[in-house]
């Protein structure tokens, strides 16, 4: 059995080294724009270490580092997360006959992509299981640490990169997580909606943490409504 | 760190883990739930475009044709890292650009 956990665990570990390496520029790139926010890097690994949501992270960090708002910022990168709620309740299975204490473990080093490759290995062989996600999760975390404290000591090391327009690294990164959430033709109206709206609010005076609520709540609604009109169940 | 950014690292593990717990103890229940579902797969979605968008409101027009050039590339590649690198290299080749 402890023969077959650890192979399984080896097994995730060299699985996921590929996609660690895809969220290792991801996590380098955030601990740049962190720093350069003033986090030191010893506050990113540790942020990283207990938070451990990429998107999560960006989006708190940008949102405090424009406006100083932390509620706001905490809310805002929370929301973001929401997705796990689903993400974790479909490895119930996989979680089943495993001690409480690991998993409380496990469903802390679980990200988008050890879970998604998980799913995916588990489809076509049963035996993939909890080792595996544990191992390609520790891989994951470790990884995420590393390469965002990397990322805020160059960051911190540098001057000042907001002249150069550093600043719209983040706008970008949030231009591909939608891209990244993109299911078709129907997110085309609660999104336009969204964007309209939010944008009208803060160009008329209205903070960006309770435009972006606001907005993004209306273009729930739009959904709904859409879905309402032509029957859907979600 | 400012007591600031440890109130922020401090309610950020609090919440993300908060999330996780919940999905674990009655996840099953409410990702399924029909009210609250359509709210959890909308509502990230929409919050990103509300951050693109107030990051945009106000900005120069050089901020905008950058954000095309960003989103022309998210749509090509689906990759954060390198949609993040056309979006940077659009907003510097536009402010010397324009400074010319």
């Amino acid at each position: 059995m402890i023969i077959s956990y650890s192979r399984g665990m080896k097994q995730g570990f060299l699985s996921i080294l590929p996609l660690a390496a895809g969220a290792a520029l991801y996590g380098f790139a955030f601990g740049v724009l962190a720093a350069q926010i003033g986090f030191p890097w010893w506050g990113v690994a540790l942020m990283s270490g207990v938070v451990h949501a990429g998107s999560s992270q960006i989006v708190a960090v940008e949102q405090f580092g424009s406006h100083g708002f932390v509620l706001g910022a905490v809310l805002a990168g929370a929301a973001l997360n929401l997705r796990y709620l689903g993400i974790i309740a479909s490895l119930s299975e996989v979680l089943r006959d495993v001690p409480l204490r690991v998993k409380l473990l496990a469903i802390h080093i679980t990200g988008d992509e050890n879970w998604a490759l998980t799913m995916a290995r588990r489809a076509h062989d049963p035996a993939i299981g909890a080792p595996f996600l544990i191992g390609s999760g520790l891989t994951m975390i470790t990884v995420w640490v590393t390469s965002t404290s990397a990322g805020a000591l160059i960051g911190g090391a540098i001057p000042d990169l907001e002249g150069y327009g550093l600043g719209f690294a983040f706008t970008a990164a949030f231009i591909a997580m939608a891209r990244a959430m993109w299911r078709g033709q129907r997110m085309v109206l609660p999104w336009a909606v969204t964007f309209v709206v939010t944008l009208g609010l803060v160009q008329a005076g209205m903070g960006a943490a309770y435009a972006i609520v606001l907005g993004s709540l209306v273009g729930v609604l739009m959904a709904q409504m859409r879905r309402a009109h032509r029957g859907e169940t979600a | 760190m400012s007591s600031a950014e440890w109130l922020l690292i401090g309610l950020l593990a609090v919440a993300s883990y908060g999330v996780r717990l919940a999905g674990l103890i009655g996840g099953r229940a409410i990702a399924v739930n029909p009210r609250l579902k359509p709210f959890l797969d909308d509502l990230p979605g929409c919050l990103v475009v509300g951050l693109v968008a107030s990051s945009l409101a106000g900005a120069p027009m050089v901020t905008w044709l950058a954000a095309m050039v960003a989103l022309a590339v998210a749509i090509a590649s689906n990759n954060v890292v390198v949609t993040m690198a056309a979006g940077l290299a659009a907003i510097v080749l536009g402010h010397y650009l324009a400074g010319l």
